[in-house]
C-alpha cells in the first residue's frame, strides 16, 4: 500500500482507527488515573500547607485537617502581615531579584556580543578565559575569604557582584546572537552604526525570547536562594525572604518547652503561644511562595524554551 | 571597465580603511566586554588562587599566600586520616547512588507515560501541575518535610491509621537517605522532564505511522522507537550525573540533615560549610575541598572513559 497515493481525510481515519486498536480502553483508564494521582501529588502539599494555615491553631499542630480548613482562621495573616521583619525581607528579595536579573542581562549581552565579532583580537583567549571557570572553582572558602577581603562581607554587595554573572548566560547569548543574520551586522555598519549601536538597536530588539529566559532565570533563583545568603550575610537587615523563612521554619526549636516556668498559668500561656506561633509557619510559607506559584504558569513556556536552548549546546 | 582599471593605489586605500574598521570595532567590543572579562577575574579567577591556602596555616587578615605559613599537605594527611574521610566519601557516593537509581529515572518515565495521554488540554494541566514544587523553594521544601514528618505531622497521622506508632523519623540517620531522594524527586521530576518531553516531541510522527502499518503494538512502538529516540540524550545525562558523584545537592541536605543524622546526612559540602564558614576552620576546609574535588575529577575520567569505550561517546 503507498500511502502517499491515499488521500489526507483517508490517512487521518486510518490513523483514528489505529489510535483505538492501539490500546484497550483500560490502558487508557489506568494512564489518565495516574496522570492525576502524579498532578495530585505534586500540588496536595502546598494546598494542604494553605489549608492548615487557614485552620486554627490546635488543629493545624496535631495536623488533623485533610481536604478543608477546620474553622476559618485568618488571625495568623494578621499577625504576619503586621510584621515588620517579614517585610524588610520582602524589600531585600525584591531588591536581590531586580538588581541581579538587570545585572546578569548586561554582563551576558557585553560579554556575548564581542564574541559574534568575525574579526576578534584575543578570541582563544576570551574563550578559554570563559570556559576555565566552568570547570573549576575556588569553593566557598576562598571566595568567603575574597569577600571579606574587599570589605563586601556583610553588605548586599557581597551577593550582588559575585552574583551578576553567569558564564552560562553569556554563552547562552552568544549562541543565539549566532542566529541572527550578519547581514543585519553588515547593514546597519553601511549606516554609519557603532559597536554599541549595532547590539542595542539591531541585536536585542531580536534577542527578546532569550533575554525573557535569562531574566526569569535569575529572578526565579534569587528569589528561592539562601545558600549563599547565609554565608555572606549576618546582618538582618539585608537578609533576604528565604534566611527569614529558614529561621522560622528549620531552626525554630522546642526553648519554649524547655524553659522553667513558674505557674501553671504562666505554661499554658507559653503552651498557647507556641501552638499560635507553630501555625504562623504555614502562614509565612503562603506569604512567601505565593508570587511565585501565582506568576510560574504564565511564563512557563519560557522556561521550556530555555531548557531547550540549553539543550541544544549540549 | 572603471572596477578592472582601478589604480593599484586606491585598492591599497580601501584595505587599509577595512583595517582601521577592524581596529576600531575591536575597541569598541574590548571596551564592551573588559568590565565583565574583570568581574570574572576577581570573583572566580582570585578564589581560585585562593585555593593556595589549603597548604598553609592560613591566618584571617593575611595574604592568600603566605610563606611563612606553609605547612604542605598537612591538612590534607589530618583529613585523610580522621575517621571523616570515608565517613563523608561514602555519604556523599550513597546519595548520588540513590540519585542515578532513582531520581534520574523519574523524569524520563513521567515524559514517556504522559507521552501517551491524547488530550493535550489535559496534559498541559498535569505537566503545569508537575512543575510547581520546582518554583517553591528548598527552605520552604525542607520546612515541609520536617513538619509533615513530625511525630504529630501528616504522615505519623496517616500511618497510624494502618496501625503505626509515631516515630521521629528526622532524627534516625537510617531515614535520611529515602526521606533526601524523596525530597529531590518530588522538587525536581516536573522540570526535569521538561527535556525528555521536548525530545518526544522532536521524534517524526511518521515513524510510529510506519511501524503500525507493519503491525506494531503499542509496546512496541515504545520500544523501538521512542526508547531510542531518547537514547542519546539519556546517555549525556547518565555520564553528566556520574560526574557530579561527589557533589551532592549541598543546599538541600543542610536544610534537611540535624546534628542525629550527621552519620549518614554529613557530606563533603556540609562539612566544608559547618566547619569552614561556621567554625572558621579555612585551610583546613579548602583542603578537604580540593582533595575531594581531585577525586571528583579522577572518576569522572574513568566514568568518561568507560562511557567511551561502551557506547563510544563521551564528555571528551
Amino acid at each position: 500500500m503507498d500511502l502517499s497515493k491515499k488521500s489526507a481525510a483517508e490517512l487521518r481515519e486510518l490513523r483514528k482507527r489505529n489510535r483505538i486498536r492501539d490500546r484497550s480502553r483500560l490502558g487508557t483508564a489506568v494512564i489518565y488515573i495516574v496522570s492525576v494521582l502524579i498532578a495530585f501529588i505534586t500540588v496536595y502539599p502546598m494546598y494542604y500547607v494553605l489549608i492548615l494555615s487557614l485552620s486554627t491553631p490546635h488543629e493545624a499542630l496535631t495536623m488533623r485537617v485533610y481536604w478543608w480548613p477546620k474553622g476559618f482562621f485568618t488571625d495568623g495573616y494578621r499577625r504576619i502581615l503586621m510584621d515588620g521583619k517579614l517585610w524588610v525581607a520582602y524589600r531585600n528579595t525584591i531588591m536581590y531579584c531586580s538588581v541581579r536579573a538587570v545585572l546578569n542581562l548586561a554582563t551576558s549581552v557585553l560579554a556575548a556580543y564581542p564574541l559574534t565579532v568575525k574579526k576578534l583580537y584575543g578570541r582563544r583567549f576570551v574563550t578559554y578565559f570563559l570556559l576555565i571557570p566552568m570547570y573549576v572553582s575556588g569553593g566557598i572558602i576562598p571566595e568567603f575569604i575574597l569577600s571579606t577581603k574587599l570589605h563586601l562581607y556583610n553588605t548586599p554587595w557581597a551577593l550582588i557582584l559575585p552574583g551578576a554573572y553567569s558564564i552560562w548566560y553569556i554563552i547562552l547569548v552568544r549562541s543565539y546572537f549566532h542566529s541572527i543574520p550578519e547581514s543585519l551586522r553588515e547593514s546597519a555598519k553601511i549606516d554609519g552604526a557603532n559597536s554599541y549601536h549595532i547590539l542595542w538597536n539591531v541585536f536585542l530588539p531580536t534577542s527578546k525570547p532569550i533575554l525573557a529566559v535569562i531574566a526569569l532565570y535569575t529572578i526565579i533563583g534569587v528569589w528561592n536562594s539562601w545558600y549563599h545568603a547565609s554565608i555572606y550575610i549576618t546582618n538582618r537587615a539585608w537578609q533576604p525572604l528565604q534566611l527569614y523563612l529558614r529561621r522560622v521554619l528549620i531552626e525554630q526549636t522546642g526553648q519554649l518547652a524547655n524553659a522553667i516556668f513558674d505557674d501553671a498559668e504562666a505554661l499554658r500561656m507559653a503552651q498557647e503561644q507556641q501552638i499560635s506561633n507553630n501555625q504562623l509557619k504555614y502562614t509565612i510559607i503562603i506569604i512567601s511562595s505565593l508570587p511565585m506559584l501565582i506568576a510560574y504558569p504564565f511564563f512557563q513556556q519560557y522556561f521550556v524554551k530555555g531548557v531547550m536552548l540549553g539543550s541544544l549546546k549540549e | 571597465m572603471a572596477e578592472i582599471t582601478k589604480p593599484a593605489a586606491a585598492l591599497g586605500k580601501k584595505k587599509k580603511r577595512l583595517r582601521q574598521d577592524i581596529v576600531k570595532e575591536n575597541i569598541e567590543v574590548w571596551s564592551m566586554m573588559l568590565p565583565v572579562l574583570v568581574l570574572i577575574f576577581i570573583f572566580s579567577y582570585i578564589p581560585l588562587w585562593g585555593v593556595v591556602i589549603a597548604f598553609q596555616n592560613y591566618l584571617p587578615g593575611s595574604p592568600f599566600f603566605d610563606p611563612a605559613n606553609w605547612v604542605g599537605l598537612k591538612h590534607i594527611r589530618q583529613f585523610v586520616d580522621s575517621i571523616y574521610f570515608s565517613r563523608l566519601l561514602i555519604n556523599t557516593i550513597r546519595l548520588s547512588l540513590l540519585s542515578i537509581a532513582f531520581t534520574f529515572w523519574v523524569p524520563i518515565i513521567f515524559a514517556l507515560f504522559l507521552n501517551e495521554v491524547t488530550n493535550l488540554r489535559f496534559k498541559k494541566v498535569v505537566q503545569t501541575c508537575s512543575y510547581l514544587p520546582y518554583f517553591v523553594s528548598s527552605v520552604v521544601v525542607a520546612g515541609m518535610v520536617i513538619s509533615f514528618l513530625d511525630v504529630n505531622g501528616i504522615i505519623n497521622n496517616l500511618l497510624a491509621a494502618f496501625g503505626a506508632t509515631p516515630y521521629e523519623y528526622m532524627t534516625d540517620p537510617a531515614y535520611f537517605p529515602a526521606i533526601y531522594t524523596v525530597t529531590t524527586i518530588w522538587k525536581g521530576f516536573g522540570f526535569e522532564s521538561i527535556l525528555y518531553f521536548s525530545t518526544l516531541s522532536s521524534i517524526d510522527p511518521s515513524l510510529y505511522e510506519a511501524a503500525r502499518i507493519d503491525g506494531a503494538n503499542h509496546m512496541r512502538q515504545i520500544w523501538h522507537i521512542t526508547l531510542p529516540g531518547l537514547k542519546s540524550v539519556i546517555a549525556i545525562k547518565l555520564i553528566m550525573s556520574v560526574g557530579h558523584i561527589l557533589s551532592s545537592n549541598t543546599d538541600m541536605i543542610l536544610l534537611l540533615y540535624n546534628s542525629s543524622t550527621y552519620k549518614t546526612a554529613d557530606v563533603i559540602g556540609t562539612y566544608v560549610y559547618r566547619l569552614g564558614i561556621q567554625g572558621g576552620k579555612f585551610s583546613y576546609t579548602t583542603a578537604v575541598n580540593l582533595f575531594m574535588s581531585l577525586i571528583a575529577f579522577a572518576l569522572t575520567s574513568i566514568a568518561n572513559r568507560v562511557s567511551n569505550k561502551l557506547t563510544g561517546s563521551g564528555l571528551w
